[in-house]
């Protein structure tokens, strides 16, 4: 099977180009007067789209290709991202409002010594060990338990949703010490640089599309490979693919754990682009909002997330500027409409207005024989 | 000091409008309290205290007038005759005098009434002795209140007094008391003056009877005893014996406390979960704008409480414009401005309206959106989201981003007292209506042939087509009325909790967790669910005071109980593979 | 003619099983032996415990109490599907279940015997030696010239066919069918029959089925099912004349 057909590699390639090469290019080597540049703001938003993207690909990686709904992959995201928080807070050193050695929340609370957890997140390769051990760990106790019982459908969305609420409530809690409903803010370096430089935003954007690259090839192999086929099989009828002899459970686990490390990843890059973290990220409205990128861009495909990010967030930082107030209804109006009108979102677009134009076509030219769309979905059985 | 006079003055002329009206007052009091203010010395002090029994309210008020110089006496030749002046006064700062003998207005010759300022007359005195009877005349006077709350309240005020003296007036009381719960408290005030007594025995033996009674009043005083460093070493050990005593039974009265309060909101989420059974559990939808029907109904009683009062009107100015016209749009409601038994009676015309708005919002909504989504059930999950953004949105334009004032009426208000619980009106009232609507609720699925078509039309919606069944009326009906459920929780919500934008979202993942738990497709199920899981959830969140704690536990003994019972509770197994 | 003693090595074997859903006895004291190699067809009126039956002998429901052993010494009782079907047991549903959005060629390859964990999937790697065993099965259901279309294309008759050869991809010694003729045309349903006919000896297969033709057509041996144990045991012509099924049938037995 060929990994690539020839408009995606086009596709791809283009973007990666612009990505990885031109914008930061833009970003650093024009004067600002210039009207190539890309301003520093550019950058750090994009960036952010760039995280989104990859929380998008973990949501479809289980839903458009595994029928799992996961509403907790905001939980995951959020997971990585305080990881890489508390790396950053550390890094902080005595420079908070306290001149503490100790995060300024931390003496807020009447703590003067760092407690015993928070010692070793001064090293990053611990923090990311921990980004990848606590999601990981996390998503492999619950989808165990949870898929070995058979839970699935709307079940398991529920299911994820409430481990969300419930992990959201938590990480509110001062007693937590992670910084209660405020989370971690104020960073000042990573790995030596200043987290405020252009340099280091440039350089967090690029690692933030390489990542997204690599997630995206990565997540592209695997739809080609045996697990991958299995992984569809699933979607289509999971009691066929059990009664050919696969733990479907495995399976399921497998992928869920692997989603949630991807969703951890973004959050770890997200965070030192936009220079907060605090439970609201948490929150299921925020799965469900990576839920929405998925269906707009469409589901079942890996372009679709990526597409779905870039296009909602485009849309929702015009919105929240132009109408601050309404921009609620516009998300949710959309999220209506394409569930209901465009269930193959963007990406699927073409071929549903080819269907319709073909339709068109065949009324106007009665008795001309129209190709059956091979494509057209028969009911699947429950 | 002018001020605070003028301020007791409109006061206790306020309640001098009342001393006129109730002429049929018995005249002997009047007489005799008339007689107490002209005596002096030794006879003036019994004859007031000799008022004590009356438990006469026109005492009370008469003798606190006395206490600050608002008993005025007026010479006409010899006869000196007390009065009170009226709160009425003339542009020139005069006002009529009521005569306390008869509680008629004060006339001249010529039969004319009489008006004097205050600053005409003579007070009538008092000195320290009479004053000091007068106070205990007022103390004892409230402890024969015809109100049992009134004198529990007296005779808490004196056990407090930390004055010995207080005793002898509780214990002639005390012999007259015929209320069982007004003999407790008078025992109870009687022991707590008793801790401040200087024999060692009497402090010890008062310090058991606190315990005995589990006096949560005389926690404080007890405490304050037990560190007492000049206390008898005997008197201190009775006085920890009955903290620990107390405490124990604070422990106890604020663990049911909170037990009621999780009982009353878990009735809510038992209303708000039926609805989600019939739209889950039933039609297969997952409708996550179900929390948003809980703030219609929620709304829909402020809007009617408004109406019955000032009435209510918003405007919402949208930021388009249309061929430069400003778009927006408002609602004026005029408000019926009603008092009393009528506004108080607002709350059951609340009832009904919230549950028909919020089945009507759920109407459009099943005509609208629900209706492309049958047999798409994560669909439904994600487009119901939207709605419940969209009406999010519409509820912080409309009522704004704060939580609404929506007040009980009187009737909903004050509370039942069992072993010093308080049991709310509303909370009760709440639990007793929750009830009825499930056992209405199964009645109505069960037995009427409303209930027969829906059951048919959720367990096989072609099959009921096939046989006649307007499959298209069934659905709208039955997602209509699992809205209007969600709409009536709303509506009791309003009584005990926030009404706000986002009222919803915390009661929309327990209600589905019960559903899921109960076993889709099963209403009984749902209700074991949600009187289970439901109610132990919001114990658990006001037992453990943070509702992390009682969340993760639920959440995670659900996830244990799905590996046992992957089905729920009550699954409805089917027998066939696919 | 009721039970065969069980004297013989069995490939299958169930004895005083019981299942209880809700109340209703789906099972009651089922005892059912069949040897290695056989061709058993099963017929019974609805809700007899067929069903049922095929669910407890793959493990998708547990019996409340017996005995199913496969191959006479493993027990089924403990074991999960897909276990149940490494070992070699193989089921087609009644309402054809393949995978829509794979092509043919796929659906066999994701059936085919061989490892099934996750991370040998993640690797496994299509051998010459299965794309022979796949033309093979092909050739067997007739869908050679369909092998790459989309499953979900597939005709009802031909997406049956394609989740029998779904099953001897998977080259089990014990193949439960379930209505394999339901939907199908005549011709299609004759053609099914050859199938299964042709593959009497290398499997052991079950067959349960409505279609008394189509039960004349493959049967060597019939066992009634009634209210969840077995009414009686014979051949098509023994069975069909036995009063109690007549009784149980009240004429359904004339059926098509």
């Amino acid at each position: 099977m060929r990994l690539f057909s020839k408009w995606e590699l086009i596709g791809v390639g283009a973007a990666v180009l612009l990505m990885l090469v031109i914008l930061p290019c833009l970003n650093a080597f024009t004067p600002e007067s210039s009207w190539l540049h890309v301003s520093n703001f550019t950058i750090t938003v994009y960036g952010k789209y760039l995280c989104y993207a990859m929380l998008a690909i973990s949501v479809d990686l289980l839903w458009g290709y595994t029928g799992l709904l996961s509403l907790g992959q905001s939980l995951f995201f959020a997971l990585g991202g305080y990881m890489m928080g508390m790396y950053l807070m550390r890094m902080i050193g005595d420079l908070g409002q306290y001149h503490q050695p100790i995060p300024d929340f931390l003496v807020f609370l009447g703590w003067s010594t760092l407690p015993a957890f928070w010692k070793p997140f001064s090293s990053l390769p611990f923090a990311m060990l921990m980004a990848i051990v606590l999601p990981g760990l996390l998503a492999g106790i619950f989808g165990y338990l949870a898929f070995r019982s058979r839970i699935r459908g709307v079940y398991f969305s529920i299911l994820t949703q409430a481990l969300t609420y419930a992990a959201c409530l938590l990480f509110f809690r001062n007693s937590l010490l992670l910084g209660g409903n405020n989370g971690f803010t104020d960073f000042k370096f990573i790995l030596g640089h200043d987290t405020r430089e252009p340099a280091t935003q440039r350089g967090l954007f690029v690692a933030s599309g390489v990542a997204l690259l690599l997630v995206y090839l990565f997540c592209k192999w695997l739809t080609t490979t045996k697990f991958g086929k299995v992984k569809r099989a699933i979607r289509d009828s999971e009691n066929r693919v059990m009664f050919s002899g696969y733990s479907t459970a495995n399976f399921k686990l497998f992928i869920f754990v692997l989603a949630s490390l991807i969703a951890s990843l973004a959050g770890v890059l997200y965070v030192p682009q936009v220079g907060i973290i605090n439970p609201s990220e948490m929150s299921t409205d925020k799965s469900l909002e990576a839920v929405v990128w998925v269906a707009v861009g469409g589901r079942g495909t890996l372009v679709g997330p990526v597409i779905g990010a870039f296009a909602v967030n485009a849309m929702k930082s015009w919105a929240t500027r132009a109408y601050p107030d309404l921009w609620l209804m516009f998300l949710g109006t959309m999220f209506i409409v394409v569930t209901i009108f465009m269930p193959k979102g963007i990406v699927g677009l073409p071929a549903q207005l080819k269907a319709v134009y073909q339709k068109m076509a065949q009324k106007n030219n009665a008795g001309f024989p129209v190709p059956v769309d091979a494509a057209v979905q028969p009911v699947k059985p429950e | 000091m002018k001020q605070s006079t003028k301020i007791y003055f409109t006061l206790l002329c306020g309640l001098l409008g009342m001393l006129t009206v109730s002429v049929a007052e018995d005249s002997a009091v009047r007489e005799n309290l008339s007689r107490s203010i002209l005596s002096e010395g030794a006879e003036q002090r019994q004859q007031v205290a000799a008022l004590a029994d009356t438990g006469s309210k026109l005492v009370h008020d008469v003798l606190v007038a006395w206490t600050r110089d608002n008993v005025f006496l007026v010479t006409t030749g010899a006869v000196k005759i007390p009065v009170l002046l009226e709160d009425l006064t003339d542009p020139n700062g005069k006002a009529r005098a009521i005569v306390i003998a008869d509680g008629k207005f004060l006339l001249d010759e010529n039969k004319k009434e009489l008006r004097f300022g205050p600053t005409e007359l003579t007070a009538a005195e008092t000195d320290s002795a009479l004053r000091g009877v007068i106070q205990q005349t007022l103390d004892s006077l409230a402890l024969a209140d015809p109100n049992p709350d009134s004198r529990r309240n007296a005779i808490l005020k004196l056990g407090n007094s930390h004055k010995l003296k207080n005793i002898a007036v509780l214990q002639t009381r005390l012999a007259k008391e015929t209320d069982a719960s007004v003999r407790r408290s008078i025992n109870e005030a009687i022991a707590m003056l008793q801790l401040g007594d200087r024999d060692p025995k009497i402090q010890s033996a008062a310090a058991h009877q606190l315990a005995a009674l589990k006096s949560i009043g005389s926690l404080d005083m007890v405490t304050a005893l037990a560190n007492n460093k000049s206390a008898a070493p005997e008197v201190v050990q009775a006085a920890n014996q009955a903290i620990v005593k107390i405490d124990g039974h604070i422990g106890v009265v604020n663990f049911f406390g909170t037990i009621f309060r999780g009982l009353s909101l878990g009735s809510i989420l038992l209303v708000v979960a039926l609805g989600l059974a019939i739209t889950f559990g039933l039609m297969g939808i997952i409708n996550m704008a179900h929390g948003e029907m809980i703030a219609v109904g929620a709304y829909t009683t402020y809007v009617v409480q408004n109406i019955f009062g000032a009435g209510f009107a918003f405007s919402v100015n949208l930021p388009f414009t249309f061929f430069g016209h400003p778009l927006g749009f408002g609602l004026h409601l005029p408000g019926m401005n009603a008092t009393g038994a009528f506004y108080e009676s607002y709350f059951l015309f609340a009832l009904p309206l919230s549950f028909m708005m919020a089945a009507l919002v759920g109407l459009v909504l099943e005509r609208t959106v629900i209706r492309f989504l049958y047999r798409r059930p994560l669909e439904s999950l994600l487009a119901t989201w939207g709605v419940s953004l969209v009406m999010q949105q519409l509820f912080r334009m409309v009522f704004g981003a704060n939580n609404v004032q929506v007040s009980s009426p009187n009737w909903l208000q004050g509370h039942f007292t069992i072993n010093d619980v308080l049991l709310g009106y509303n909370r009760v009232f709440v639990i007793a209506f929750a009830v009825l609507i499930v056992i209405g609720t199964w009645l109505l699925l069960t037995k009427t042939p409303l209930g027969l078509l829906i059951r048919a039309v959720m367990q096989n919606r072609d099959m009921a087509a096939c046989m006649g069944v307007r499959t298209a009326r069934v659905n709208m009906m039955t997602f209509a009325f699992g809205s209007g459920l969600a709409g009536l929780a709303g509506a009791f919500l309003s009584q005990i909790g926030n009404v706000g934008p986002s009222l919803g979202q915390s009661y929309i993942v327990d209600s589905f967790m019960t559903v899921v738990v109960g076993g889709v497709g099963s209403i009984v199920g749902t209700v074991y669910a949600s009187a289970g899981i439901g109610t132990s959830d919001q114990i658990l969140q006001q037992v453990t005071g943070s509702p992390v704690t009682g969340k993760i536990v639920v959440l995670v003994c659900i996830i244990l109980f799905l590996q046992w019972k992957p089905g729920g509770l009550f699954s409805i197994r089917s027998r066939n593979l696919d | 003619m009721t039970q065969d003693p069980p004297t013989t090595k069995f490939v299958l074997t169930l004895e005083g099983v019981n299942k209880t859903f809700d109340g209703f006895k789906a099972i009651s004291d089922l005892n059912f032996y069949m040897d290695k190699g056989e061709l058993r067809t099963i017929i019974g009126p609805n809700g007899a415990g067929k069903s049922t039956m095929m669910d407890i002998i793959t493990g998708r429901t547990r019996p409340d109490t017996g005995k199913v052993e496969f191959d006479f010494n493993t027990d089924l009782t403990t074991m999960n599907v897909p276990e149940i079907n490494r070992l070699g047991i193989g089921r087609k549903f009644q309402t054809p279940s393949v995978y829509i959005h794979h092509t043919v060629f796929e659906n066999l390859l994701l059936s085919l015997k061989g490892p099934r964990g996750v991370f040998q999937a993640l690797f496994a790697r299509t051998t010459s030696e299965q794309r022979d065993r796949i033309e093979a099965v092909l050739k067997t259901i007739g869908l050679t010239a369909k092998k790459d279309d989309l499953a979900g294309s597939l005709s009802h008759g031909q997406k049956q066919w394609l989740e029998i050869g779904m099953l001897l991809a998977q080259d089990p010694k014990l193949l439960l069918v379930d209505e394999p003729a339901a939907g199908m045309t005549d011709e299609e349903t004759h053609k099914t029959g050859e199938l299964l006919l042709s593959l009497e000896g290398k499997h052991s297969i079950i067959v349960i089925e409505h279609d008394m033709a189509f039960v004349r057509q493959i049967a060597r041996k019939v066992t009634v099912l009634h209210q969840g144990h077995v009414l009686c045991e014979g051949t098509v012509d023994e069975v069909q004349n036995d009063e109690r099924v007549k009784e149980v049938y009240l004429g359904r037995k004339k059926k098509n």
